[in-house]
Formats: C-alpha cells, sequence, structure tokens
C-alpha cells in the first residue's frame, strides 16, 4: 500500500546540513498497525510527516497505492490529507474556539455533507472513542486523554484508509495512553485501518503488528510481530 | 468554493462565539473610533457650508439671482425684468439692486467697501438686511444721504473688530465721506449699523437705490442684479427655467450656481482640509484595521497550520478571517453610528460656535455615511484576507512548530 524508497530530508545545506533522514526505504500493507520508534533526533517525526504529507522530502520516492503522492501540488495534497489521511497529533492540536463536535464535524461539512450529517457523522465518532455526552464541550473543558480522544475521532470520522499518530500518549498518563491505543487497536482489528504511530514507549509496541527503528536517520530494524491479513479477514 | 464558504462561516462563527469578549469589545470600541473619524469633521465642514450658503442667500443672491448678459455692466431694463420675473409662478418677491465699489471715510480713517443700492422697503421681504440692524434705523423709501454701514467696517463689531481696518467708532448720527469709484464723493449721516456676523455683510454699506442711480447717472431703471426669492424652498431651477421661459435674456442663477463658483472658492481650503482628513483617516484606519487583524491571525497562527494540516482548503481559512474582519467592521460600524448620531444629537442641541455668534450645526450627509460604510468593509475584505493569506501560504511544520 505504502512504498517508500530511499527518502531523504536535509535541513540546511553544505557541510552543515542535519541529515533528519537519510535514505530509509521499506513498505507497509494495507492493514498493518505499524510503530516508529527510535531516540530523539533519530527522524522518527520527520519521516510521519512526510509520510503524512505535512512536509516534503529532499529526495527518494514515496507512494501510495502506486501514486506519487510526494510530488502532488499542493491542492491535491490538501484534498488528500482531507480524504484519504488521518492525523494525531503529540498535542491534540484542536481549535479551542471550536467544541468537540465542532472539531470533527469541521472535516466533513469540508467535504461537501450537510451540517446535519456532519454533526451525526461527528457524533457517532465521538460515540467511537467513549466521549458520548461531551460533545459540546470546548476542549479547555476537556482532560488531556479526552483531547486526545477528540483528536482521534476527528481522523476516524472521515474513516481515513491510513492514520499517522506523532506520539498520541505522550502528553498523557498510562490510563489514558491505553485508552487511546486500545482505540487504535479496535480500529485497526475491526476496521481494518492501517496505522502508522511514532512512539518510544516499548510497551506501547505490545498493540502493533511490526516495529521499525530509526536511528541518526536510517532504519536499522524492522521486526514483525503478528500478521495484517489475519486481521482483515 | 460553497464549502470554502460554509467551512469558512463556521471557522468564524466559533472564533467569535467562543473568543475573548473584551478583545472582541475594544477592537469594535477602536473600528467605531476610526469611522467617527472618516464621518465626523466632513459633517462639520458640511454644517460650515450650510451655514455659509445660507447667508449668501438671505443677502448678496436670494433663492435666484439675475445679472448682466455678457460683458455689460448692468442689466439695462431691470423694472421690465421684474415685472416678468413676479409674473412667474412661484416667485415670492424681486427687488432689483445696484452694487458699486467705493471707499469710505470717517476722521481720517479711511476704508474700502462694497456699496449696494437698494430699494429698502423691498428688502423687508428679499433679504434680512432690514432684521440686523444692531444700532440706529435701516432705511426708508424717503432714506437720501443717509447710509447703513457694516459693523466691521464702523469698528463696532465684536467679532471683526481685530480682523479688519474700520472707520474707529462710527455710530448712528456720524457723517462720513464716500468716495465711489466713479470719483464722485458724497457725505453722509450713518442711519445704522448693521451686522450679520458674516463679512460679506459687515463689510459692506447700503445706500439708497436713488443714491446710486444719481451719483452714477443712471437712467432706465439700471441694476448690477435682480434678487429673486421663491415661495418654496427647493424649487430654485424650475423657477430659474421659468424665468428664462419668461423672456428674460439676462445670466440666471440659482444660490447653488453662485454658491459653487463663490463659496466653494471660498471653502477650498476647507475643502482641501476635508479630503486630507478623509485621506488621513483612511490611511490611519486602514492601517489599524491590518494591524488588529494582523495581531490576530498572529495569534492565530498555529491554528492556521493545523487547520491546513487536517485537510481545510488554505481557501476556506482565508475566507473565515475574511468573515472575521468583515463582522469585526460591521459592529465597529453599528458602534461608529451610534456614536456619530449621539455627537450629531449633542451638536444640534449645542451647536459649535464659530466668530462666537455663527452656529455650526453638523450636516448628515447620507451619501457621506453610504461611502464611508463601503470604505470600511472593503478595507475590512482587504484587511481580513491579506494577512490570512499570507499565513496560509506558509508550510504547516512553519505554521504550527513554527520551522
Amino acid at each position: 500500500m505504502i512504498v517508500v524508497k530511499d527518502l531523504k530530508r536535509y535541513y540546511g545545506s553544505g557541510g552543515t546540513a542535519v541529515k533528519a533522514l537519510n535514505g530509509v526505504s521499506f513498505e507497509i500493507k494495507k492493514g498493518e498497525f505499524l510503530a516508529i520508534m527510535g531516540a530523539s533526533g533519530s527522524g522518527k517525526t520527520t519521516l510521519l510527516r512526510i509520510l503524512a504529507l505535512l512536509d516534503d522530502a529532499t529526495a527518494g520516492e514515496y507512494t501510495i497505492r502506486g501514486l506519487q503522492v510526494s510530488s502532488l501540488p499542493e491542492a491535491e495534497r490538501s484534498y488528500y490529507r482531507l480524504t484519504q489521511v488521518g492525523y494525531v497529533f503529540q498535542d491534540y492540536a484542536l481549535i479551542n474556539e471550536m467544541s468537540a463536535a465542532e472539531n470533527v464535524y469541521v472535516l466533513s461539512m469540508m467535504e461537501g455533507k450537510s451540517k446535519k450529517e456532519s454533526y451525526e457523522i461527528a457524533l457517532e465518532a465521538l460515540d467511537k472513542v467513549a466521549l458520548k455526552g461531551k460533545h459540546n464541550r470546548i476542549p479547555d473543558e476537556l482532560s488531556g486523554g479526552e483531547k486526545q480522544r477528540v483528536a482521534i475521532a476527528r481522523a476516524i470520522a472521515k474513516k481515513p484508509d491510513i492514520m499517522f499518530a506523532d506520539e498520541p500518549c505522550a502528553n498523557l498518563d498510562t490510563g489514558n495512553s491505553k485508552q487511546v491505543l486500545d482505540v487504535f487497536k479496535e480500529l485497526n482489528e475491526k476496521h481494518g485501518q492501517t496505522i502508522i504511530m511514532v512512539t518510544h514507549e516499548l510497551w506501547h509496541t505490545n498493540y502493533v503488528d511490526r516495529v521499525i527503528t530509526l536511528e541518526d536517520g536510517k532504519l536499522i530494524s524492522d521486526e514483525k510481530k503478528g500478521k495484517p491479513e489475519d486481521k482483515t479477514k | 468554493m460553497i464549502n470554502d464558504i460554509r467551512v469558512g462561516s463556521l471557522i468564524a462563527y466559533c472564533s467569535v462565539k467562543r473568543g475573548n469578549k473584551k478583545t472582541l469589545i475594544f477592537i469594535i470600541f477602536v473600528l467605531s473610533l476610526i469611522f467617527m473619524n472618516l464621518v465626523f469633521l466632513p459633517s462639520m465642514i458640511g454644517g460650515m457650508m450650510v451655514l455659509f450658503t445660507g447667508y449668501m442667500q438671505d443677502y448678496p443672491f436670494g433663492d435666484v439671482v439675475i445679472e448682466p448678459s455678457g460683458d455689460n455692466t448692468y442689466i439695462n431694463d431691470a423694472d421690465s425684468v421684474l415685472q416678468k420675473v413676479r409674473a412667474v409662478e412661484g416667485v415670492r418677491a424681486a427687488t432689483k439692486r445696484l452694487d458699486v465699489g467705493a471707499s469710505i471715510e470717517h476722521k481720517q480713517n479711511i476704508v474700502g467697501v462694497a456699496v449696494t443700492g437698494l430699494l429698502p422697503t423691498e428688502e423687508y421681504e428679499i433679504s434680512r438686511y432690514p432684521y440686523i440692524i444692531s444700532e440706529g434705523d435701516f432705511l426708508g423709501d424717503l432714506s437720501r444721504d443717509e447710509i447703513i454701514i457694516g459693523a466691521a467696517i464702523a469698528g463696532t463689531s465684536p467679532v471683526f473688530g481685530e480682523i479688519y481696518d474700520d472707520l474707529g467708532e462710527v455710530r448712528p448720527g456720524s457723517l462720513v465721506d464716500v468716495t465711489y469709484s466713479n470719483g464722485v464723493k458724497k457725505t453722509y449721516k450713518v442711519k445704522g449699523i448693521m451686522e450679520g456676523t458674516f463679512e460679506l455683510v459687515d463689510l459692506n454699506a447700503l445706500v439708497h437705490y436713488k443714491e446710486i442711480e444719481d451719483v452714477y447717472g443712471l437712467e432706465g431703471s439700471k441694476a448690477t442684479s435682480v434678487v429673486v426669492r421663491v415661495g418654496k424652498q427647493g424649487t430654485e431651477e424650475q423657477v430659474q427655467d421659468k424665468i428664462r421661459e419668461a423672456g428674460v435674456n439676462e445670466q440666471v442663477f440659482t444660490w447653488t450656481d453662485k454658491s459653487e463658483t463663490l463659496i466653494k472658492q471660498a471653502m477650498q481650503s476647507m475643502g482641501a482640509i476635508d479630503v486630507m482628513s478623509k485621506f488621513v483617516s483612511l490611511i490611519v484606519g486602514a492601517a489599524l484595521i491590518l494591524i488588529i487583524i494582523y495581531i490576530n491571525i498572529l495569534n492565530r497562527k498555529k491554528e492556521i497550520g493545523i487547520l491546513k494540516a487536517i485537510g481545510i482548503t488554505p481557501r476556506s481559512i482565508v475566507l473565515s478571517y475574511a468573515f472575521l474582519s468583515m463582522f469585526y467592521v460591521s459592529l465597529g460600524i453599528l458602534a461608529g453610528l451610534v456614536l456619530y448620531f449621539s455627537l450629531m444629537l449633542y451638536f444640534h442641541a449645542n451647536p459649535a460656535t464659530f466668530y462666537e455668534t455663527m452656529e455650526i450645526r453638523p450636516v448628515i450627509d447620507p451619501m457621506l455615511l453610504i461611502q464611508s460604510i463601503v470604505t470600511m468593509l472593503t478595507l475590512s475584505v482587504i484587511a481580513g484576507i491579506l494577512p490570512a493569506w499570507s499565513v496560509s501560504k506558509e508550510s504547516i511544520l512553519k505554521a504550527i512548530w513554527g520551522r
């Protein structure tokens, strides 16, 4: 589904250039739950942002279902982010002046759905992440775990093929982290969604099928923990 | 595009609904002052225009004025013109006048003046001259060798006393020597002092029409102007046309025609101030609106990055700020209108006083208000779109994380 070939991302140029990614190649199958691990500065967040079309690679190829997405113009990338990709940020990245429901249904409205339909989709997504009854609360009225679940609801409401999560439990305690990971696991197992998650917590890998590890911008290990095709059956 | 508008509206709506109310009130207050700045001074200047043009109607020109055609100095048969004019429907009163140049001397003080020869009893229906006599009496039909002198020349004006040369306290009963432009010198007894608190009046002198006729040896009822008052204000142009149709071949002007050539010339410097003030107000207004919206947008730069990251189109984001900006400015205009009309009410009850006696009441000009509202709204759209467009063009990473 996703093919990455010799992906590079340099910051700056010449001798002082920082090589955040230095020739990373791998493939991800549909329905995989993948963790990207590595120490700070290893390039895992950079890789995730490039995969989610939030950043550009300096060199290399990146295709989703055979489409060379890295070279798409911004308008198409924007449409791709809206319709095909869900992204869960480490710091939730919710719009503070929007309620939980509004944070979610703004995307459905962007897709052209009516306000009523968008609202229903948002309620369904929020219910899925156990936020029933908290639809009208603004982010400031929610706990960290609840905010992250709103962010997940926003990402899953449009039923994207691929979901990216950048250290989604970094600001959460163990209890909330487990809740979030359970949501991901359920989405992956029940709906066959491809999930790519950056984490540095070893215990998170209990939830995933495969772990790739980066060091100094290079892929140093690729470890399979289960068979994705088993889950989609 | 429809989706962009819907999403833009939703973002703007949420921002207003849950944004900081104190900031909103402050922004609206500043915008209302910008609007006031655009409309208040022009309204005051408009009030001055009305005041001055009122003076022009009440003294030199009436509602319609007939002047000699071509290079002629006089209307040759003014009585015939008067007869035709008085027969015109809509004319309330008409009279003839003779304006000449002269100098007046009293106790070795000499002042240059315009002397108007008029028919005193007819002036009661035409002008306010008979009603502004501050000392002594107005002329009568039998007034000969008598003169009415403006307060600024007489030296009794508390308003213009320190501005113009005068005759040094001339009072009713004083004798003055008048030397006309043709060299004829004549002594007059001052019958009255007129005080109109308007330079064109208070620097003038009035004598009986017959005096000028005699001094200049005019025959056959000549006049330098025939002044007409209409029965109903606003019908000046219709009366002007009817006078022409009645066979009057002299030049026929309405008071607005004369105001355009005279008052507007006099008001040119005021007009320049008006234009400059509007221009500066617009520039300051545009800059302020831009700064307010730009600061607002900079505070929401991360939000813009997030919206882009989740797939909201830059067009929706830009539109949301245009809507937001229009909303702020609309409320600012509303608050500005309340402030403006409150000030209008105040100044109508307590007019600004000019030269101690001239009361200036601001004029509400609907066109000016419409122009200012349209200008502010246009500025608001530009002010909302420009910074939002500039931020929405930044990379997502830079907008969210500043790199």
